[in-house]
């Protein structure tokens, strides 16, 4: 959780450095909305039960429900899994996020996609999917841009996760 | 096999030694010398490869579309920003290196190639670690009208652009963009920036590229409703601007505030929803002609980055569709980039998401060659303003 509350953090305090205040109130509404709830989040059990069952619809495919804004590697194909980065690279403090419905529970999430950094391209399990993505000029919702931006002490980037924020309001 | 074999032998023997043939000559020794471009053609493009699987070694390869020959390259490190100068003459590269190849201090640079030589000429070291790193727009960085300034896009993610001499090679300043994002560039000392609002925000500097005025003009898109892309497509008079939906606006920026044409769609009410542009370069036009050519998919919401299976033709005048070309049905996959040439014989220049460059003409649309496996991503293609 401590993670969690991490990125959380760090999402919320870019979204205020970026946006205008009008969309900085909608979109920190939508994810409030989700950290009020963070307590109540249920462990990733499909997440699991797909790894354990292979590839497909899992962590490692692209359909997996998390990805549906992603562009980048999938991290859990590159040591790392669809909420941890691989070993020796670093995590993006900020992030973009998105609005994911998981089929195994029926609900929809908030989801922070940070890029891994500090290491070259990842290169495996390519995967674009663009569902509420927005150009640049929304950049909360922005997968284009490279999110290691902020990385100081290198912002090469290595490959994307996926990490529930909360339930989205409806 | 066994009797011409026997009747060589017997025809060899036969043969007196004088007949046997010489052995030829030995070959010149060689000169290693350092090939030269031929003179830059209206159909040389420029193919920018942001080579999704090693990105700290992007590149920009040079090749002729008439020749059918790669003619060279241009490197531009991590995350570059790519674009022409005003003639033609230079290529731009907006980049970043990290002192260990891959990690290490970050360092912004903008380097100036002679697109004569391919030879790099200048560099000038950007401030900070401002410099945008996204996907390929002719906003990132991009010249003033008559090449006096240079305009950097940053992004921190809070956005701003730099104001750069490229004579001089030296950094003028900074200008903030209150969170509109981008560098448009119209006439000698006007920058606009696309905002989130859907209005544009226009700068006007003064000779020293201080900021002299700002104006904020009307919405001309919604960004919850139909967004547009990014990637602008230069018109005769300013750039055109492609939503998602389909729907094209056109912005004049030839005066001192951008004016924004009304609104006109790619797609009938039938198709709306059900087929769209879907691109990393989404649009060309040919100015001379009237036309854009825009990649066309049949999808829905989440797939406008999806490339075309079709190219359709649009007339600009009479916002009439001239023609589909189906290209998945021609040997080619999905069209993720396209660009045309602005001569009177114009090609145009499709790249594909299997990183085939395809050579067509602009006017019949008939493929002319498809060049294979060019490279891994190739995202955005440039021809001669």
């Amino acid at each position: 959780m401590r993670s969690l509350d991490r990125l959380f953090e760090h999402s919320t305090r870019s979204l205020a450095r970026r946006t205008s205040r009008r969309s900085l109130l909608a979109s920190l509404g939508q994810v409030l909305t989700g950290a009020a709830l963070l307590p109540l989040l249920p462990i990733d059990r499909s997440g699991r039960a797909y790894a354990a069952e292979g590839k497909s619809n899992g962590p490692e495919s692209c359909d997996y429900w998390k990805y549906c804004a992603i562009d980048g590697s999938l991290c859990a194909c590159c040591g790392g899994s669809s909420s941890s980065c691989p070993p020796g690279s670093v995590p993006s403090p900020i992030s973009w996020i998105g609005t994911c419905h998981n089929p195994g529970d029926g609900r929809d999430y908030i989801v922070s996609y940070n890029d891994c950094c500090g290491k070259s391209s990842c290169g495996s399990c390519d995967c674009v999917r663009n569902e509420g993505e927005k150009p640049m000029y929304r950049p909360s919702r922005n997968n284009d841009l490279n999110w290691c931006m902020a990385n100081t002490d290198s912002n090469s980037y290595h490959c994307t996760v996926s990490v529930i924020l909360g339930v989205a309001g409806k | 096999m066994r009797s011409p074999l026997l009747f060589c032998v017997a025809l060899s023997c036969a043969l007196p030694a004088a007949a046997a043939p010489a052995t030829p000559p030995p070959l010149p020794a060689e000169h290693l010398i350092v090939e030269r471009l031929p003179a830059r053609s209206p159909h040389r493009v420029y193919l920018f490869d942001e080579m999704f699987d090693n990105e700290t070694d992007q590149r920009v390869h040079v090749f002729d579309g008439d020749s059918y020959r790669r003619l060279g390259q241009i490197d531009a490190g991590f995350y570059p920003s790519i674009n022409l100068s005003p003639d033609g003459s230079s290529t731009v590269v907006a980049t970043t290196y990290f002192a260990r190849g891959t990690h290490g201090a970050r360092i912004d640079v903008v380097e100036f190639t002679d697109n004569s030589t391919l030879a790099v000429t200048r560099e000038i070291v950007l401030p900070g670690t401002k410099r945008a790193q996204t996907l390929p727009t002719l906003f990132n960085i991009a010249f003033s009208a008559d090449g006096h300034f240079l305009y950097a896009a940053y992004v921190t993610p809070a956005a701003s652009f730099g104001v750069l001499d490229p004579a001089h090679g030296t950094v003028l300043g900074e200008i903030d963009t209150a969170g509109c994002v981008l560098a448009i560039p119209s006439g000698p000392n006007r920058v606009s920036s696309i905002c989130e609002s859907g209005r544009l925000l226009t700068v006007t500097l003064d000779a020293q590229g201080r900021e002299a005025s700002r104006a904020m003009s009307e919405p001309f898109f919604d960004a919850d409703r139909d967004p547009v892309f990014v990637q602008g497509i230069a018109t005769a008079r300013g750039y055109a601007f492609l939503s998602f939906l389909g729907d094209v606006h056109e912005i004049d920026f030839s005066g001192p505030q951008p004016q924004i044409a009304p609104v006109w769609s790619l797609v009938s009410a039938s198709e709306r929803g059900h087929w769209r542009p879907g691109a990393e370069q989404v649009g060309a036009i040919q100015r001379a002609l009237g036309r854009l050519y825009v990649p066309m998919h049949p999808g829905g919401e989440g797939t406008h980055k999806d490339g075309g299976t079709e190219i359709w033709v649009f007339d600009l005048a009479t916002h009439h569709r001239l023609a589909r070309w189906p290209v998945t049905s021609q040997g080619l996959t999905r069209v993720v980039a396209v660009e045309v040439t602005q001569d009177s014989a114009p090609l145009l220049f499709a790249a594909t998401d299997k990183a085939d460059l395809a050579v067509l003409d602009a006017l019949t649309g008939r493929i002319r060659h498809v060049e294979r496996h060019f490279g891994q991503t190739p995202w955005q293609l440039l021809t001669s303003p």
